[in-house]
C-alpha cells in the first residue's frame, strides 16, 4: 500500500519574519486606501507560494495553496454565488475562528462556474508536486448560510442549490488537471441527520468530477457514528479526522475500508507533537485493513489554527511517521 | 433580576445602564509607541506614560458621553488571552494565528502548571477608577476561554485545564474585590464552543466567583447561544453580556419561550461594522428587548469589544447608545 502525505487544507498566511506579514501588511493598507487590490492579489501569491514550499521542504506529496486567499471556509465561495449577501461574524465550529455568514436572499446562481480555477492554476504553475483544490461542501456552506428566501427554508433545496453552483468548479477543476479534489464536510458530523440529504448532493456532484478522484474530508467532530454509512457515499477517498474519540481507530481496524482512506492522526488544532512510532504503529494497523492501492496521511484539518512554526513541524512530523512504517512508501 | 445585589454593594445605577463590553481603540500614537518598544527606540516606561494618557482620554471621554458603568478600555492589552498568558507562569508565547478577516492574535501554549503569582489587573483598575467617581468594572478572561484559547501541552485534558483556570481567576477577582472593585466582568465569549462541556464551564465559573461579594458579569458572544441556552442561565454571575443587534430575531423568541432570569447587557450596535447606526435604530432594538425582556434587567451596550473601530466610530457607536437610554429612561420612568 502506497502512503501518500497531504495537507489538509489552510496553512497558515503569516509567519514572525517580515516577508510573512506581506499579506497582513498589504490587506491594512488596502483597508487604509493606500494600496491597490492588485498588490493584495500580489501578496496573497507570495504567501502561496511560501505556503506550497513550505510543504515542498517538509516532504509533501500532494500540496494545497494553503486557501491562502479564502477570506473563510464559508463565505469565500458563498460571496462570488448570485442570490448571496455576506454578514455579520459567527464563530466557525468549535475554532476560535470566525466567518462571515452568508444570507441567502434569492436563488442561489453560480456567478460564471470559474470561481476558484485562477488559484488552483497559480499553484500549480508554482508547484513541483501535485496540488489538490479544496472546496467547502455543500452541506457545510448550507448549515452556516442564513436563510431569507422562501424556497430555501426546507434544507434539501438550498444544499441542492449549492452543490448546483459547485459543480461547474468540480468540472473546471478537473478539466484543469486537478488529480484529486478535496471536499470539506465538516458540518455532517454536528448535523448527522442531514446524511440523506448530502448522500443526494454526492451523488449529483459526483458526475462533475471527470478523473479527478473526489476526497471527502469530515472533520471537527467524532465520525465514528456514521463511519459505515460513510462508506456508502459516492466519493473515491474518504478524509477522516481521528482526534475526538480515542476509541475511532480501534472501529476502523474493526470494521476496515472498502475506500481509500485520507488519515487525520496528527492533530491540527493542538501544538503538542503526537510520537511519531506510536502514529506509525497505528498507521501500520490501520493500512493492513483499507482496500485500494494509495492511502493519505495528513493533519486532522486545515492547519490555519496554528502558528506557522506548530504547522511546519507538524507537517515535518508526516514525514517522520511514514519513515517508521513497515514499509508503506 | 439584581437590583438587590447592586444595592448590597452600594451601587446606584439609573434604569438601562450604559456599559461598554471592554476594549477601545488604541490611538495611533499607541499603535507606533508599542511598535516602537519592540524595535528598542522607547522604554517600557515612556509606553506606559502614552498608555495611561489614552486611558485617562477615554474614562473621561465615556463621562462626558454619560456612560454609567465605565471599563478602562484595555489600551495596555493586546489580546485578551494572551494578556494574561504573559504574566502567568505556566504560560508561553505562542506564534500568530488569524482569528478573522485580517485579524492575528498570539496564541498562548500552556507548558506546566499555570499559577497566579501577583495581581495582574489591579494597577489598571485603579488607575481607571481614581479618575472617575462612576463604577469601573474589572476585567477579567474566564477560565473556560482561557482554556479553549489556548494550545495546552501540559494538563492531561480540556476539564482539568478549565478548572485549573478557575482558581488562577478566582485569585485575580479576589485582588480586585481588595482594592475596592465592585462589578467584575468574566468574559466567557467561548463558552458555547462545545455545548457538551457546558457543565464544567458552569463548574469553573462556579468555583471563581463562589462567594464573593461583587455584581458578576459575563460577555459571551459570537457563538451557538442556542445551543447553550437555558442551561447558560445556570452561570453563577449577575449579568450576562450578549450581542443582541444581529440575532435579536433569532434569541428573543428563546428568551420568550425561557425566561431570561438574570441581568442582561444588551448589545444594541455592531462592534465589526464601520456604520454608525442611528439613534432610532437602536431606540427601536431597545423596544424590542423589551417586549420580552424586563426594564429592570436590561443594560445596554455594544456587541463586543470596540477596539477594531476607528476612535471616531467607537464614540459614535457610544454616543447612540446613550441617546437611545436617555430616551427609554425618559419614555420609561413616567410609565
Amino acid at each position: 500500500m502506497k502512503l501518500l502525505l497531504t495537507n489538509a487544507g489552510s496553512y497558515p498566511r503569516i509567519g514572525d519574519t517580515p516577508e510573512l506579514q506581506l499579506l497582513r501588511r498589504t490587506q491594512g493598507a488596502l483597508d487604509r486606501k493606500e494600496t491597490t487590490p492588485e498588490s493584495l492579489q500580489a501578496a496573497e501569491g507570495a504567501l502561496v507560494k511560501a505556503a506550497l514550499r513550505e510543504q515542498e521542504e517538509a516532504g509533501l506529496d500532494l500540496l494545497t495553496d494553503g486557501q491562502v486567499r479564502w477570506g473563510d471556509p464559508i463565505s469565500h465561495f458563498a460571496g462570488k454565488l448570485a442570490g448571496i449577501e455576506i454578514s455579520a461574524l459567527l464563530r466557525y465550529f468549535d475554532t476560535n475562528f470566525y466567518f462571515r455568514q452568508p444570507v441567502a436572499k434569492g436563488e442561489i446562481k453560480a456567478a460564471n462556474g470559474r470561481a476558484l480555477l485562477a488559484e488552483y492554476e497559480f499553484a500549480k504553475s508554482n508547484s513541483s508536486k501535485p496540488v489538490k483544490p479544496v472546496l467547502t461542501g455543500p452541506l457545510t456552506l448550507a448549515r452556516h448560510t442564513l436563510v431569507e428566501h422562501p424556497p430555501y427554508q426546507q434544507l434539501d433545496p438550498l444544499v441542492r442549490a449549492y452543490a448546483q453552483a459547485l459543480a461547474p468548479e468540480l468540472e473546471a477543476l478537473a478539466h484543469a488537471g486537478a488529480e484529486v479534489i478535496q471536499l470539506d464536510e465538516p458540518a455532517l458530523l454536528r448535523h448527522q441527520t442531514d446524511f440523506p440529504v448530502l448522500q443526494r448532493a454526492l451523488q449529483m456532484l459526483t458526475k462533475h468530477k471527470g478523473k479527478a478522484k473526489l476526497a471527502l474530508y469530515v472533520y471537527f467532530g467524532d465520525p465514528q457514528p456514521l463511519y459505515e454509512r460513510l462508506q456508502q457515499l459516492p466519493v473515491d477517498i474518504l478524509g477522516l479526522d481521528f482526534t475526538y474519540n480515542p476509541k475511532f481507530v480501534e472501529r476502523v481496524i474493526a470494521l476496515g475500508s472498502q475506500k481509500p482512506l485520507a488519515l487525520g492522526l496528527v492533530d491540527g488544532r493542538n501544538t503538542r507533537l503526537e510520537d511519531a512510532a506510536a502514529v506509525a504503529h497505528t498507521l501500520d494497523r490501520i493500512l493492513l485493513r483499507v482496500k485500494g492501492d494509495a492511502c493519505y496521511l495528513n493533519p486532522s484539518c486545515g492547519l490555519e489554527y496554528l502558528p506557522r512554526d506548530r504547522a511546519l513541524a507538524k507537517l515535518k512530523l508526516l514525514t517522520q511517521i511514514r519513515a517508521q512504517t513497515k514499509g508503506h512508501k | 433580576m439584581s437590583r438587590e445585589r447592586l444595592k448590597e454593594l452600594c451601587l446606584e445605577l439609573p434604569l438601562f445602564p450604559v456599559t461598554s463590553v471592554g476594549s477601545f481603540p488604541k490611538p495611533d500614537y499607541l499603535t507606533q509607541a508599542r511598535a516602537d518598544l519592540q524595535k528598542g527606540k522607547i522604554t517600557a516606561a515612556e509606553l506606559r506614560a502614552l498608555e495611561e494618557k489614552a486611558t485617562a482620554f477615554w474614562i473621561e471621554k465615556q463621562e462626558e458621553l454619560g456612560v454609567d458603568v465605565l471599563v478602562d478600555g484595555e489600551q495596555y492589552r493586546g489580546d485578551m488571552v494572551a494578556y494574561f498568558a504573559e504574566v502567568l507562569p505556566g504560560f508561553q508565547e505562542g506564534g500568530l494565528v488569524r482569528s478573522y478577516g485580517n485579524r492575528y492574535y498570539r496564541k498562548p501554549i500552556i507548558v506546566g502548571a499555570v499559577e497566579w503569582t501577583k495581581p495582574i489587573t489591579v494597577d489598571w483598575w485603579r488607575f481607571a477608577q481614581e479618575r472617575t467617581d462612576r463604577p469601573v468594572k474589572g476585567m477579567l478572561t474566564g477560565p473556560y476561554t482561557l482554556m479553549d484559547w489556548s494550545f495546552n501541552e501540559h494538563y492531561p485534558d480540556r476539564k482539568t485545564t478549565c478548572l485549573a483556570m478557575a482558581q488562577v481567576v478566582r485569585k485575580e477577582v479576589e485582588a480586585l474585590i481588595e482594592a475596592g472593585c465592585k462589578i467584575v466582568q468574566i468574559d466567557e465569549p467561548a463558552i458555547s464552543t462545545r455545548v457538551e462541556e457546558l457543565p464544567f464551564a458552569l463548574e469553573a465559573m462556579q468555583q471563581v466567583t463562589n462567594g464573593l461579594p461583587a455584581y458578576f458579569v459575563t460577555h459571551i458572544c459570537y457563538g451557538a447561544f442556542e445551543y447553550v441556552y437555558p442551561k447558560v442561565l445556570e452561570l453563577a454571575v449577575n449579568n450576562i453580556d450578549l450581542d443582541m443587534s444581529a440575532t435579536a430575531g433569532r434569541r428573543l423568541p428563546l428568551m420568550q419561550k425561557d425566561p431570561f432570569t438574570k441581568d442582561i447587557s444588551y448589545g444594541v450596535v455592531d462592534s465589526h461594522s464601520h456604520l454608525i447606526e442611528d439613534v432610532e435604530t437602536v431606540k427601536q432594538r431597545v423596544a424590542q428587548a423589551l417586549t420580552v425582556l424586563a426594564k429592570e434587567q436590561v443594560w445596554l451596550d455594544p456587541d463586543c469589544g470596540l477596539k477594531t473601530r476607528t476612535v471616531e466610530e467607537a464614540l459614535g457607536k457610544l454616543r447612540v447608545i446613550t441617546e437611545a437610554a436617555k430616551a427609554a429612561r425618559a419614555e420609561h420612568i413616567t410609565q
